[in-house]
């Protein structure tokens, strides 16, 4: 009963989602929602290693980036079709993961943050110097002229990313709720215990990390043709993984259901900020309410009502 | 009496109705996204006070087709993802009337397609060659590098050189690895081919570099006759300092340099700037004289105090200005807002504005390259005041601008 209604839910979002494309001329809506929803993925993603495995990733931007430019060279090499990027963005991205799952091996910890950190600045170093993908001069993508039966690209793109959200909200909740997510969740409380337990702790950090690489490049595919000038600089940008852990940090790091609030409350917030107020003050305010939340809350908001909750019962 | 006091009330009202009824028009309102924070938010700000100067003006001249001007406009924070959001929000909510682009390649190139869906005229603000992709007929960039941008960004330093007896043959070119640099390295690169020189030093450097003595060390030891740098505000000071520490001894020092535009540099490196030959865009001398100009560069250094924004304001902001005058103009002409008409307008005209006479080719770009290339001579340190007036940065390339001649080898 709980899983049907799950999934009516997240029908029921699509078919709004597509509903919405038919009601709403309005572009902005689209495209102000394109960008909560590529950042959702990224929380999502990020959550999956982060809060259910405990092991902090620095380097979403590395992931996300080379998501966007595999892209790039894909489309620029054999003029592949968006989906078809998706996947190769997600595989590559996947296959990088699994590189920083071996990693886990051998740092824990701060370490292991710094070593994605690290990571990070050596991609960018690889793409600014691959000049088949503009290197450092950026390269161009023309928006196609096909757009489906859609209006136009942008309420196309807005679909592919709710369908690549809902599928990611999906993902994250079966290996949350299944007897892999209590694993991780084993790995996360204590690493060596989980192992002496007979938790096969390698294998679940390695899938953890790949699902989170190829789900970050999920959300990276699309991004050139949403821009249609990608650089080294803008794609690998530090904000893009100070949102990462934000939004998961803000909405709570244990439930799969945490990193959807906390995107989509960060992301809209930072979208009405950026054209009521400043973008200067949205960075702020999203600095503000991570020092706020990891100090007073830090189970994040989903930890509040559960508190809350609990609390009512007894 | 009664009547007579009637009468007067009534032309009291009418007269007031009058003198309102250009600010009681519905506004026009031009929107864009301008970055005012964030890497490029110092040019950005300065930028946009220019923008607010010309607004200013029109206004106090009764507007756009008696309209008022108004601007709608937001922070991309220099970053090109917030940039599609921001010209849908400005054109599907906010419904500008016009729109102009933001500063830089990075983001002007995002809001193209939204704007080309739309079909709106699209005055960009120092965009390197963006419209060499989109190819769209209504792109107009008021940065005059030419109708192509990446080969004549360069041509009159090496134009300079080939001038020069004996001739130069040998070359080293240097650039930070990032967009503006790498296309302007690229350009020196085919001129020097065309020209057969010896190329004898040709790499790139991180944007992150801070230690440039062994780069200019590295080229020392390569004995170039010109050495052509491409480089970012900080890595040109630092480019500068090292070619002084290590005594380069090329005949030509300079190329593209961001930064040595800007008063504060300037102020910075002092005499450690002469006889370096680099691009400008407008410099104080009795050639590049406009009219208009004095006069906004004193409305602009009056505003610009205290904002810590380019005190002088030679390099960007007479730009910001001229492309909304090129706008401005054009919708006086016509006498309307359609796009089609306004266009088809900016492409056979020749404009008159606070950077000369601008006249755009058939790609939106200059259809004349005026790449102006400039030698620092007799600069004193410590000394801001003295880049406000002329014969700090003599002109020698194009020849109608020309303004002095130049000296020859760089380390006379």
């Amino acid at each position: 009963m709980k899983i049907s209604a799950f999934w009516i839910c997240i029908a029921v979002i699509f078919l709004g989602g597509l509903a919405f494309t038919e009601v709403a001329t309005n572009e902005y809506y689209f495209t102000a929602l394109y960008v909560i929803l590529q950042a959702t993925i990224m929380a999502i993603a990020w959550n999956i290693l982060g809060g259910f495995t405990g092991y902090v990733n620095f380097g979403s931007a590395a992931f996300f980036a080379v998501g966007a430019y595999t892209a790039i060279a894909l489309d620029k090499a054999l003029g592949l079709p968006l989906p078809l990027l998706i996947v190769a963005a997600a595989v590559v991205c996947g296959l990088i993961g699994l590189g920083v799952g071996y990693l886990t091996l051998r740092l824990k910890g701060v370490y292991f943050a710094i070593a994605t950190l690290a990571m990070a600045i050596v991609l960018e170093t690889l793409v600014t110097n691959w000049t088949y993908v503009g290197g450092a001069r950026g390269a161009y993508i023309l928006t196609p002229e096909n757009h489906l039966w859609f209006d136009s690209y942008i309420q196309m793109l807005f679909m592919l990313m709710l369908v690549l959200t809902l599928g990611s909200v999906a993902i994250s909740r079966k290996l949350n709720s299944s007897r892999l997510g209590r694993g991780l969740a084993a790995i996360r409380d204590d690493e060596v215990a989980a192992e002496c337990a007979g938790v096969p702790t390698l294998r679940l950090k390695l899938i953890s990390t790949t699902v989170m690489g190829a789900m970050m490049g999920v959300a990276g595919a699309p991004y050139p043709f949403f821009v249609t000038f990608v650089d080294p600089v803008s794609a690998f940008n530090l904000f893009v993984a100070v949102n990462a852990i934000a939004m998961p940090m803000i909405g709570g790091t244990a439930h799969w259901i945490g990193p959807v609030i906390g995107a989509l409350l960060v992301g809209s917030m930072q979208e009405i900020i950026t054209v009521n107020v400043s973008s200067e003050l949205n960075v702020l305010i999203v600095g503000v309410m991570l020092v706020l939340f990891i100090s007073l809350a830090p189970q994040g908001i989903v930890g509040l009502v559960q508190k809350h909750v609990l609390r009512r019962r007894r | 009496m009664k009547i007579v006091r009637t009468i007067a009330r009534i032309l009291a009202i009418l007269a007031l109705m009058a003198s309102g009824s250009a600010l009681a028009q519905k506004p026009i309102k031009i929107g864009f996204s301008m970055a005012l924070t964030g890497g490029l938010a110092g040019a950005g700000k300065a930028a946009l006070i220019a923008m607010e100067i010309w607004r200013d003006d029109t206004n106090k001249n009764g507007g756009l087709l008696g309209r008022p001007v108004e601007f709608v406009y937001y922070d991309d924070a220099t970053q090109p993802a917030k940039v599609p959001a921001i010209y849908t929000k400005l054109l599907e909510v906010d419904k500008v009337d016009l729109v102009v682009s933001s500063y830089g390649t990075n983001e002007i190139a995002p809001a193209m397609p939204i704007v080309m869906r739309k079909k709106l005229v699209f005055p960009s603000l120092f965009g390197l060659a963006v419209n060499d992709e989109f190819k769209y007929n209504r792109y107009f960039q008021i940065m005059p590098s030419g109708p192509e941008p990446k080969t004549d960004w360069s041509k009159g330093f090496f134009e300079l050189a080939m001038a020069q007896n004996p001739k130069p043959k040998t070359i080293a070119i240097v650039s930070a690895d990032a967009e503006f640099s790498l296309n302007a390295a690229g350009g020196a690169r085919k001129n020097a081919q065309r020209l057969g020189m010896k190329i004898v030093y040709d790499k790139t450097y991180p944007p992150s570099t801070t230690d440039f003595t062994p780069i200019v060390r590295a080229i020392q030891a390569t004995n170039p006759d010109i050495v052509y740098v491409g480089s970012y505000p900080p890595d040109s000071v630092g480019m500068v300092k090292a070619a002084n520490e290590v005594g380069l001894a090329a005949k030509m020092f300079g190329g593209s340099m961001v930064g040595l535009q800007f008063a504060a540099i300037q102020k910075n490196l002092g005499p450690m700037l002469n006889g370096i030959i680099n691009y400008d865009f407008w410099v104080p001398e009795p050639t590049l004289d406009f009219p208009g100009v004095k006069e906004f560069l004193a409305k602009y250094q009056d505003a610009a105090k205290g904002k810590g924004v380019d005190p002088l304001g030679h390099y960007l902001p007479p730009y910001a200005y001229a492309y909304l005058q090129v706008l401005g103009q054009s919708v006086q002409a016509v006498k309307s807002l359609d796009q089609a008409k306004l266009a088809a307008h900016m492409h056979k005209t020749t404009f008159d504005t606070v950077v000369g006479k601008v006249k755009f080719g058939s790609n939106g770009e200059w259809a004349k390259s005026r790449v102006l290339f400039v030698q620092f001579r007799d600069v004193q340190p410590n000394n801001l005041e003295q880049f406000a007036g002329p014969g700090k940065r003599i002109v020698l390339h194009p020849k109608e601008w020309k303004s002095g001649e130049i000296v020859y080898p760089y380390k006379k």
